[in-house]
């Protein structure tokens, strides 16, 4: 390998360029710093998506290859960790928010304070954030109105303050949305349209997604769909300050005797290794490399890992299995509910959200509608796999089937952890993420109800089946990868502070889905960028007056 | 060269006529094994949906493995990605390969020919065999316990293939070539999405240039609240 040199310091290295690492690229940018994004994925565009479902879904374009990039997983301590695909999320420039759903609820205000409402629930770590909503709300604001959003305000009861409506109108009602707002109906529940990132109306310079229904799983090739990659990395090139660069993987954030971080090592798709140095380090990586990368960096000062003197990095960890219920209708009763035509999901009700003790458990979800799939990939359990009962059944029901799903709220146990892999090593040679996990047992009981309520729903939508899809264990299906570097006020029990910011390392910081205390009932990234947004806007006003040498 | 680099070579599925990685009797073998996945009725099956190509072509190397997002040919991997690519595929030519053999084997021990000489029944047999279950029988609202082995239900996450033994692999292969973007080699004419009533876009480049839209299978009209749109409530109870 030739000795290449190192590229010029900067103001911050931003280490992944997904939901958080994007926002932080583009306000601090705009706020004049010079940044180096480092993203281990490739740069596709636009032109690189279509409406193939063998290759967005089935055949790992953007998903990571599990031969280059395995995970392990295990329940418990004393089993050995097996290769899994746990929580496969695209490691691309724009992270999961390139082909995911763009669900884009706000957290509610109890989400803030589960352990002032829930107190210590046994074998929980249960905690309030150090930040309330009022925090974040200016800045959920401004990530709707950047980002590209729809919906409609106020529709939300259980919403918090909003200070002002969505950019967009929501998306218009598919079938499926309607079979669920009629049941819904009649059973006296409430629902409304999903919030979405996604634009439904000519939104600066953006023109609406197509509803041609290649929307969940699938990159967006034109500009309807909101992610990272079409909105905030494009304003931070835009500065001028942003150099971002792509299939750079980082192996280690470097410190000094000191104890402050100096930058990072990357190597870059040829495999040369570099040092980029700068003032700050931002790790965005994901609730899961976000962890390793933490817990590879070792060094005589920190031998557990950067930032690991609490011994949480790692820890806490939550995944909001995503569950749900099929209902399969008749078609000699039924219109066809064609669940493949606009974009996945459509309505939302959050009726179930909060807790109602009554259930027999603690928290709830938000619930909504969706397809099943498209051709390859629909699926139910129980359906005929070959031969002329499989072709009937694709016939009969592909049309004619939706499911009501759930993102399971749930508690944070500290042995629910990341790890590095004693055994298991990647393409690059450096060891996996190892997940330990075993749900909680409010996790089961809130699935179990949530599960059957949504069978009750498609029963009174009229479906003539209703197949629960349980959860066995967690998956990772969502790729909602949370808590992993908590933030807290005290640093014996959390790992970055109220913003962001690493208890031990003045200069080192994690703005990523890791940084979540507790979940949600809902989908985290708006969540993400909104507090990347407020945790930039902090390093901007105070921090970096603290950096200059 | 970084994934975003790699460059588009202009060849198709359907290039070449007949087998590029298959011999005339495993092509042959594979595609009586398809139709008795996917049969011929009313409607056309694997047979007239070209899978059998769409398997060859996957097992044929790395060149069929990602069309260009327009499907005006397939990208030429490079890195690491493609060396896995390779590893997978070399692996699944053992599968099917091996697989063949072991049809034709229990073909030979049951009914004294080789599969693709046995009447359907009996190869349905032999699928049963090489399976170890019973052939699914047609579902019903009524009947079906709904815990049978229909596959991974469909949630977020892709599927792995990497870990499938040779049936259930065949199996998905079959689905994937009947039901698959056409560019892949089989779903000839759209067949298989014309026989569940999937309108699918004319071409991967309709799904890039706005012009394929499923907006007429939805209700644009309705406007929130729902529930008291004309639409919604011809649905209702009240
Ligand atoms: C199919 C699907 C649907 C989804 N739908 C929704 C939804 O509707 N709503 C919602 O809120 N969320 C959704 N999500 C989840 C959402 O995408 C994630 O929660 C969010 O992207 C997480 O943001 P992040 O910044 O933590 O990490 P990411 O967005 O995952 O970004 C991390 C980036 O860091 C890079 N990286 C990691 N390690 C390194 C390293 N060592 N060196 C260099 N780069 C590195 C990765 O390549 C990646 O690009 C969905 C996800 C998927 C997969």
């Amino acid at each position: 390998m030739t000795t290449l040199k190192n590229p010029e310091p900067v103001d911050v290295v931003i280490v992944g360029a997904g939901a958080g690492g994007a926002t932080a690229a583009k306000v601090l940018t705009e706020a004049g710093l010079r940044v180096v994004g480092l993203e281990r994925g490739p740069w596709l565009k636009p032109e690189h998506a279509s409406g193939d479902e063998l290759k967005f879904l089935n055949r790992n374009f953007i998903w990571q290859d599990p031969k280059l990039k395995p995970r392990t997983y295990r329940q418990n301590d004393s089993e050995e960790a097996v290769v899994t695909n746990f929580s496969a999320t695209p490691q691309v420039v724009g992270g999961g928010t390139t082909h995911w759903g763009g669900m884009v609820p706000r957290m509610t205000e109890n989400d803030f304070r589960l352990r002032s409402l829930h107190g210590d629930v046994e074998g929980a770590s249960l905690v309030d954030w150090p930040i309330t909503y009022d925090d974040l709300e200016p800045y959920y604001t401004r990530v709707e109105w950047e980002f590209g959003t729809s919906g409609l305000g106020g529709a939300n009861r259980w919403e918090g303050r909003r200070s002002r409506d969505y950019p967009t109108k929501p998306a218009p009602l598919s079938q499926i949305g309607r079979k669920f707002a009629t049941a819904m109906d009649k059973m006296g529940h409430s629902t409304f349209p999903m919030p979405q990132g996604m634009v439904t109306e000519p939104y600066r310079g953006r023109t609406p997604f197509s509803e041609n229904g290649f929307w969940q799983q699938y990159p967006d090739p034109g500009t309807g769909k909101s992610s990272t990659l079409i909105s905030f990395i494009p304003d931070a090139v835009h500065t001028g300050l942003y150099d971002l660069r792509s299939d750079c993987y980082v192996s280690e954030v470097l410190v000094d005797k000191t104890g402050k971080a100096t930058g990072v090592r990357y190597q870059d798709e040829h495999g040369n290794e570099f040092v980029q140095n700068a003032k700050a380090v931002i790790v965005c990586g994901g609730g899961i490399e976000t962890p390793r990368l933490l817990l590879m960096s070792t060094s005589a000062l920190f031998p557990d890992g950067l930032g690991n003197g609490s011994g949480q990095v790692g820890k806490n960890a939550t995944f909001h299995q995503y569950s749900f219920s099929v209902g399969l209708f008749d078609r000699a009763l039924h219109d066809p509910l064609y669940g493949w035509s606009g974009h996945y999901m459509n309505l939302c009700s959050f009726d179930f959200y909060e807790t109602d003790e009554s259930r027999g458990h603690i928290l709830g979800s938000l619930i909504f509608p969706s397809m099943l799939g498209h051709p390859v990939n629909w699926s139910f359990p129980g359906r005929p796999t070959w031969g002329q009962a499989a072709k009937d059944a694709d016939r009969d029901l592909f049309n004619y089937s939706m499911k009501i799903g759930i993102l399971l709220h749930d508690l944070p146990v500290e042995s629910n952890r990341v790890d590095l892999d004693p055994n298991v090593k990647d393409a690059w040679g450096l060891p996996v993420a190892r997940i330990t996990h075993t749900p909680h047992a409010n996790d089961f009981a809130q699935e179990k109800w949530q599960v059957k309520k949504n069978g009750e729903i498609l029963e009174a939508a009229g479906a003539s089946k209703v197949v629960p899809v349980n959860m066995e264990r967690i998956t990772g299906n969502t790729s909602h990868e949370l808590g992993t570097v908590r933030m807290g006020n005290d640093p014996a029990t959390s790992v970055v502070d109220k913003w962001c910011r690493s208890h031990e390392v003045p200069n080192l910081y994690v703005f990523d889905a890791s940084f979540f205390p507790t979940a949600t009932g809902i989908n985290p990234a708006l969540t993400i960028m909104a507090n990347a947004w407020r945790c930039a806007d902090r390093i901007i006003a105070v921090d970096r007056h603290g950096w200059t040498d | 060269m970084g994934q975003a680099e790699w460059a588009t070579v202009p060849i198709s599925t359907r290039d070449t006529k007949g087998p590029l990685f298959f011999t005339e009797h495993e092509w042959a073998t594979v595609e009586a094994a398809t139709a008795r996945i996917i049969p011929t009725d009313h409607h056309p099956g694997a047979r007239e949906a070209g899978v059998v190509r769409f398997i060859d072509r996957m097992l044929a190397g790395t060149q069929f493995v990602f069309p260009a997002a327009d499907g005006k040919g397939f990208l030429r991997m490079e890195g690491l990605e493609e060396q896995a690519w390779q590893e997978r595929i070399e692996s699944r030519r053992t599968f099917y390969r091996d697989g063949i053999i072991e049809l034709d084997a229990i073909a030979a021990d049951a009914f004294g020919a080789d599969f693709l000489n046995l009447t359907e029944d009996q190869q349905d047999a032999v699928l049963e065999r090489i399976s170890r279950k019973e052939k699914p029988t047609k579902f019903v609202f009524a009947e079906s316990d709904g815990q049978g082995s229909g596959g991974a239900p469909a949630g977020n996450q892709p599927v792995n293939e990497d870990f499938l033994e040779f049936f259930p692999l065949l199996v998905l292969n079959t689905r994937q070539g009947f039901y698959g973007d056409p560019v892949y080699g089989g779903n000839d004419n759209r067949l298989g999405w014309r026989v569940i009533g999937f309108p699918g876009p004319p071409s991967l480049a309709a799904t890039m240039d706005g012009s394929y839209t499923t907006l007429e299978y939805m209700i644009p009209e309705a406007e929130w609240p729902y529930e008291q749109h004309p639409a919604v409530l011809r649905y209702g109870d009240r």
